[in-house]
This record gives structure tokens, C-alpha cells and sequence, in this order.
């Protein structure tokens, strides 16, 4: 018994070894130093994994120029033809909606996704962390 | 060939069977950590910074403990850590089959697939692990060889 206690602690320390080398190798991101998330926001990463409709809040000349794929254009000029391609997509499949906006400082995402709960109590809002700056 | 003799040759086979795959799933997982950890997240059972050190810990484990079958020192160890992984594995794949999740399992690192196949994925699993408790249990009659005779 007390040497399966010793295999373990042998194991441990192998396993922690290698995850040293991830860290200092910069395989891997620090996971102390995770951004902190505010109330209805999500990462990039947690957001990449859902099957979900991403919504564009930038302008109109920002999203021609480049967009995450499949987004749709929704902001404060648009915002009635935006709507209408929302409901589309939202009702023809129910999904998460996550919107974004040019980086971590613009608050036009927090307000369309204030706007969205308002609009649509039932849909599930978030605004994605660091923007299109962090899908970039 | 004696009984004893067919044990060692079928020991032998489960142990590198089960090395070959622990090692081919965890490389491409250390490789590209990141990657894994959406795989984690779309389970939807863990989230935030443990998603970060799962995918920072879980494929070193798969790891050192693949390895380890082939190493006297730490190969009890490493043959329960398999078995307590596979477990795992298999109610986490029956978990996301019960709750309709369509995702890609992670298994093998992050692939460009979309959806597991379910039932392949745990039937892979039992298998593995029925060969890793014969491993268990080849260990521990070998320790008390009354066992055996009995």
C-alpha cells in the first residue's frame, strides 16, 4: 500500500513537470491570469464551442469590410432590418446570441444586448469579451 | 504454451494497445492546449478558470501514466489512473449522448469534425478499460499467486 502511495506521488510529480514545461514553453495560457468575466459576457473560447448567432454591432463599413462568419449586421442605424434577420435565424433555430463590438473598450455590444433582452426576454444575450479584437 | 506464458504475451498486448492509444490522445492535447479546453467547455459541465487547468493537467496524466504501464516503478499507478480516466470518460460521453449534445469528444485533441460517434467512443472505452482492469488484476494475482490457483 505504501508503495502505490509512493507510484502516485511519483506520477504527480511527473504530471506537474510536464505542466511546467507547457507553461514556460508558452504551449499552454496561463490559467491563473483568465480575464475576468463580467455579468453577461462570455470568452472567446467558451463561445467557439456553443453552436450560437453572432451578431455584429459595429457599423455598417466596419462589418463589410470583415466579420466573424455567418454574424449578422445589428446596431442602432439598422436596427430594425437587423432585427428582422435576427428573428430569422433565431426562430428558424434557437441558439445563444452573442454580440460584439470593435474591442474590450466600446460599450455599443452591452447596449444592443440590453436592448436584445428587452426586445426578446426569452433569448439567451451575451456580449463576447474583447470583442472583434479578440476573435482577430 | 503454458497458462502463465499466455497471461504474459496478452498482458503485454493490452499494455501496449493501451500505451499506443493513451499516447496518440494525449500529444496533440499538449500540443495545443487551447484547443482541448473548448473541446472541455462543450460538455457544458465545467467552466472558467478549472476548464484552464484541466486542459493544462488531463493530457500530462494521459501521459505519464500511458508511459508508466511500460515503467516498473510507477505501473500499479498508472494502470488505476487509466481505469479512474476511462470511467470517467465513459459517463462524461454517456452524459453528453443522454443530454443530445452534438460535439466533437476531444478524445483525441481537437479534431475538424463535427459530432462523435457516441457509441463507437464508449465502446472504445470499455474496452479499454476491460483490458486495463485484466492488467489490475494480472498485478494483484501475481502479488498473492494463491489467487490464481483458486
Amino acid at each position: 500500500m505504501r508503495s502505490l502511495g509512493r507510484e502516485f506521488i511519483l506520477i504527480a510529480f511527473l504530471v506537474c513537470t510536464g505542466m511546467a514545461f507547457s507553461l514556460v514553453t508558452g504551449r499552454s495560457p496561463l490559467p491563473w491570469a483568465a480575464p475576468e468575466i463580467g455579468p453577461g459576457e462570455i470568452q472567446l473560447i467558451d463561445a467557439k464551442a456553443l453552436d450560437l448567432i453572432w451578431i455584429d454591432s459595429r457599423t455598417a463599413e466596419e462589418f463589410a469590410s470583415a466579420h466573424i462568419p455567418d454574424a449578422i449586421l445589428l446596431n442602432e442605424e439598422n436596427w430594425d432590418t437587423g432585427l428582422i434577420n435576427l428573428m430569422e435565424a433565431w426562430l428558424s433555430i434557437p441558439r445563444p446570441m452573442v454580440v460584439y463590438c470593435a474591442d474590450e473598450s466600446c460599450g455599443t455590444s452591452k447596449k444592443i444586448a440590453e436592448r436584445l433582452r428587452e426586445a426578446l426576454p426569452e433569448a439567451e444575450v451575451y456580449t463576447l469579451k474583447g470583442g472583434w479584437e479578440s476573435w482577430e | 504454451m503454458g497458462m502463465n506464458q499466455s497471461l504474459i504475451i496478452i498482458s503485454l498486448i493490452a499494455r501496449l494497445v493501451l500505451v499506443g492509444v493513451f499516447v496518440t490522445a494525449a500529444l496533440p492535447k499538449i500540443q495545443d492546449p487551447v484547443a482541448f479546453g473548448q473541446s472541455i467547455v462543450a460538455y457544458r459541465l465545467i467552466e472558467g478558470d478549472l476548464v484552464a487547468w484541466t486542459a493544462l493537467a488531463l493530457p500530462w496524466l494521459e501521459l505519464v501514466c500511458a508511459l508508466g504501464l511500460l515503467t516498473p516503478w510507477i505501473r500499479k499507478a498508472s494502470a488505476t489512473w487509466i481505469a479512474t480516466l476511462l470511467i470517467v470518460f465513459i459517463t462524461l460521453h454517456v452524459s453528453a449522448w443522454a443530454r443530445g449534445l452534438d460535439i466533437d469528444c476531444g478524445c483525441f485533441g481537437a479534431s475538424d469534425e463535427n459530432g462523435t460517434n457516441y457509441s463507437l467512443s464508449i465502446l472504445r472505452n470499455v474496452a479499454l478499460l476491460a483490458a486495463v482492469s485484466f492488467l489490475i488484476w494480472l498485478d494483484f494475482v501475481r502479488k498473492n499467486p494463491l489467487k490464481l490457483k483458486t
